[in-house]
């Protein structure tokens, strides 16, 4: 299918000793967002990682479009239109702000394009084109954020991987970070793989989301209907049905179904 | 077929050491151990043990403290709750002041919970923890007999106030000053119990209707303190694993009574998905199993030697073909051959040895299977290793009533009534049970006892047959039995034991009661399918995913044509259909064993079965696997 971006079949990726991801599949069409949710120590961040060539995978196979992308250099992977937003934001302390986003268009030679891209991110993210030339260091956990996906833009990116943009900020920040990524997916198309923890506001973001535990997939579909589900509610949205003596301690059993 | 049927007689009240109810025996028994260990739990992740004479103090704290509150001899009292160290001291503290017990399976949901309550009359609810409490509190407005319900557990009830509902220590303590004030109070008490008084109450599922509570009687379980026949004879040495819910009477009479016996020492399993890692930790010297356990067992070997080495695979492939042929001489009732004796002990040493360890069976010299029918291929693979294991049958209402001898392989009996046992085939083929170690009848329900103990006998239920040898051969249910629309008549359990072999397989139905052909709806074995989705890159997601891979279906299509070469063309599985939903013990469809159960399951899936019998469509017969 020409319309498949990513796909992932049956990918184990270890650390060490450790196979942090056992077997795990997944796909992403053209256009889409799609949330992957997990705890701590799911494995989200690794299958990102993995995606965009940082860890090496010992079995399975990630399809770019259709090609084998799976073992290969990060630098290969981006210029296949892989951009990656890492947890942390991980912009150039040093840098200026016009200098962290030119470096997303590193391998891009369009001058014409690059111009054009660079005032669609200052639309986007208006903070930015205050503070050009302003150290990255000196920006705000929020305008940092932004920075690192206004960066992942400038290289046209076929997908995004975003990973956790919601790490550490305030809930308004939040709001309006999350709003700007589905104009992003809106407006220019851009098809995103979204990690996050927050559950409530990955599952209004996306189409259809996968969840993660220990290393594999238990549950998939569409977001509306994963907000739906009674393991998803208790589980990743805080929603307990009150129990008789008003609070409980004690969980159900997850079934994902 | 039918035999001659044995004449009258009374039951016969057995003793051990002279005492003839359980509580008699404790106090006893406790006096000559002390010290020694009876039982251990783990805590925090280190095993604890904990000693007889503790175990007397904690049932004469439990014992005085109940009859502080209120019980009387005759009493109910409820258990709900996981197997722990608190289920064991409650269940003989309860005993002690003449109560009876009545364990509720910890899957129960609030109706069932509160149905039992109700129906035994509780007086008293031992609760595990939290959310069982809560299961209780749901319904507590129904529950107007329950003077006090006891939480093992207290996390997350600090604060909590409730003039009805204590902690267990609290308990203890009211206990502890009852006996300093009533000293030998409990100990002439006990001496006044009777051996036909009830002890235990155990509700059995009722696959129709409500659930049925069996009285069981003291006579019942001290005779069951004498059913393992020598060389099985448990020993105070001998260490179990208790994973199985204490609630069920197998459960109950392997590691409640049988230790009590004998003094043999029983260790908690930490959750049923810990059962393989705590066999592996204490290499139990009898192992009581039901058959999927021993179904686990098998498919992981199986699933780990398919990623051995070349050299590991034929190794195991030749030390398991000398294995073999040793177990089909042994069944066939033939010494084996010297040499296959000699090649056997290099076997065992090489391969089977750690296979055993693995398994956490290497200490093991009393295995048995119970509760269900077990496949045929599945004891013989375990004899090749050199594992024989016994299997018994019994239900709630009859006690264990037969078991297979030592020495003696039968694959496909049940083994030799036991004495105190008589057994008869009525005219339809039922099997007929008169123990020493029946229950006494069902709970409030007059008529469906009357059903059941006609004449002094048990009605089983199950269709059998009598080896001349005397050894019992299980056919089926009665009300299993599929009889075709051709007119012929099949047993299910023989097929569906088949099916579960296959390490793919965790259980299965088949369907076929007057249809034209014979029907399975399977349930995949979830660890082994996905490994085998894992291993063969075929991608899945969710469980439901897995189920719809066709590459998965053609791989139970194989397992199942497999199977049915085993069987002529009127017995085999033209079409199956997967179960994509993952079912766990909460599941009314699963037994607390983890059975499918036969009735729910053919209702619930009922659009699957029929799709399976859908007009039009000939049935396309699942061809044997390729090999």
């Amino acid at each position: 299918m020409s319309d498949v971006v990513l796909e992932i079949n049956n990918l184990e990726t270890y650390y060490g000793p450790i196979m942090a991801i056992r077997g795990v599949s997944l796909k992403v069409n053209q256009g889409e967002i799609v949330a992957v949710l997990g705890a701590n120590g799911a494995g989200k961040t690794t299958l990102l990682k993995t995606i965009s060539g940082a860890l090496n995978s010992s079995k399975g196979e990630i399809l770019l479009a259709g090609r084998p992308v799976q073992n290969r250099d990060p630098d290969w992977v981006a210029a296949q239109g892989v951009a990656h937003v890492p947890e942390g934001r991980e912009v150039f302390p040093f840098l200026t702000v016009y200098e962290n986003l030119m470096l997303g268009a590193y391998r891009r030679r369009d001058a014409k394009g690059i111009a054009g891209d660079l005032q669609m991110v200052y639309e986007y993210f208006p903070a930015l084109k205050e503070r050009t030339s302003q150290m990255a260091c000196y920006l705000s956990g929020g305008q940092q954020q932004m920075l690192a996906i206004g960066r992942a833009c400038m290289s046209r990116p076929r997908l995004m991987l975003l990973d956790e943009p919601s790490l550490g900020l305030s809930p308004v920040l939040v709001k309006s970070i999350f709003q700007v990524i589905r104009r992003l997916n809106q407006e220019q198309g851009i098809t995103v793989l979204l990690v996050e923890q927050n559950a409530v506001v990955a599952l209004q973001t996306s189409q259809r989301a996968y969840v993660m535990e220990v290393g594999g997939v238990v549950m998939d579909g569409a977001s509306a209907e994963l907000a739906q589900s009674e393991d998803i509610r208790e589980f990743y949205l805080g929603q307990k049905s009150a129990g008789v003596r008003g609070t409980r301690r004690w969980k159900k059993r997850k079934t994902w179904r | 077929m039918s035999t001659e049927r044995p004449p009258h007689r009374e039951l016969t009240i057995h003793q051990i050491a002279g005492c003839d109810t359980t509580p008699k025996l404790f106090l006893k028994k406790v006096a000559e151990r002390g010290e020694r260990t009876a039982l251990r739990e783990k805590e925090l992740g280190l095993w604890q043990s904990y000693s007889w004479n503790t175990f007397h103090e904690r049932a004469m704290w439990i014992a005085h403290g109940l009859r502080s509150v209120g019980l009387v001899p005759g009493d109910v009292v409820a258990i709900l709750s996981e197997d722990c160290k608190e289920w064991v001291w409650a269940d003989m503290g309860t005993m002690l002041t003449g109560g009876v017990v009545c364990g509720i399976y910890p899957t129960s949901q609030p109706p069932q919970v509160s149905f039992c309550l109700q129906d035994s009359r509780a007086r008293v609810l031992f609760v595990e923890n939290e959310e069982q409490l809560d299961k209780y509190l749901e319904v507590r407005h129904e529950l107007t007999e329950i003077l006090r319900v006891y939480y093992i557990d207290g996390k997350g009830l600090r604060g909590y106030k409730d003039p009805k509902i204590q902690s267990v220590e609290a308990l203890y303590e009211d206990g502890r000053k009852a006996w300093a004030e009533q000293q030998g109070v409990i100990e002439s008490m006990v001496q006044s119990i009777l051996p036909e008084d009830p002890a235990v109450i155990v509700y059995t599922s009722g696959t129709t209707g409500k659930p049925k509570g069996a009285v069981i009687p003291h006579r019942a379980l001290m005779f069951q303190m004498t059913a393992t026949p020598t060389p099985f004879r448990l020993e105070g040495k001998d260490e179990l694993l208790t994973y199985l819910p204490l609630c069920h009477l197998a459960e109950r009479l392997f590691s409640l009574s049988l230790p009590l016996a004998t003094g043999a020492t029983i260790n908690l399993a930490e959750s049923p998905a810990s059962v393989p890692m705590n066999l592996m930790e204490l290499s139990p010297t009898v192992v009581f199993g039901v058959p999927r356990i021993w179904e686990k067992s098998y498919s992981r070997v199986v699933t780990l030697m398919s990623e051995a080495s070349w050299a590991g695979k034929r190794v195991y492939a030749a030390a398991l073909a000398v294995g073999k042929r040793r177990a089909d001489a042994l069944v066939d009732g033939r010494k084996p051959s010297r040499l296959d004796e000699v090649l056997f002990s290099l076997a065992d040493r090489f391969v089977f040895h750690n296979i055993k360890q693995m398994l956490g069976l290497d200490k093991a010299r009393f295995l048995v299977s119970g509760a269900a029918p077990i496949s045929d291929s599945l004891l013989r693979w375990y004899l090749s290793l050199g594992l024989p294991i016994a299997e018994l049958y019994g239900q709630t209402e009859t006690g264990i009533a037969t078991i297979t001898r030592p020495g003696e392989f039968k694959p496909g009996t049940v083994g030799l009534a036991l004495s105190g046992v008589d057994l008869h085939i009525a005219q339809n083929g039922e099997i007929l049970v008169r123990s020493d170690g029946q229950f006494s009848g069902y709970l409030n329900q007059p008529e469906r006892t009357a059903e059941t103990v006609v004449g002094g006998w048990v009605h089983t239920g199950d269709v059998g047959k009598l080896d001349p040898d005397g050894s019992l051969r299980i056919t089926d249910r009665i009300k299993d039995i599929i009889i075709t629309a051709g007119g012929k008549n099949i047993t299910p359990s023989l097929i569906e034991n088949e099916l579960k072999y296959s390490a793919y397989i965790s259980d299965s139905v088949v369907i076929g009661d007057r249809r034209s052909f014979l029907t399975a709806l399977v349930m995949l074995d979830k660890e082994n399918a996905e490994h085998y989705a894992q291993v063969h890159g075929i991608p899945f997601t969710d469980y439901r995913s897995l189920c719809a891979r066709p590459e998965i279906l053609a791989l139970v299509e194989a397992e199942v044509g497999h199977v049915n070469q085993k069987f002529s063309s009127v017995e085999q599985v033209k079409r199956f259909r997967l179960i994509d939903v993952l079912l766990t013990a909460e599941d009314e469809e699963l037994t607390p064993t983890m059975k499918l159960k036969r009735n729910i399951v053919s209702q619930k899936y009922g659009m699957l079965i029929d799709e399976m019998y859908a007009s039009g469509a000939s049935p396309r017969p699942a061809k044997p696997a390729e090999e």
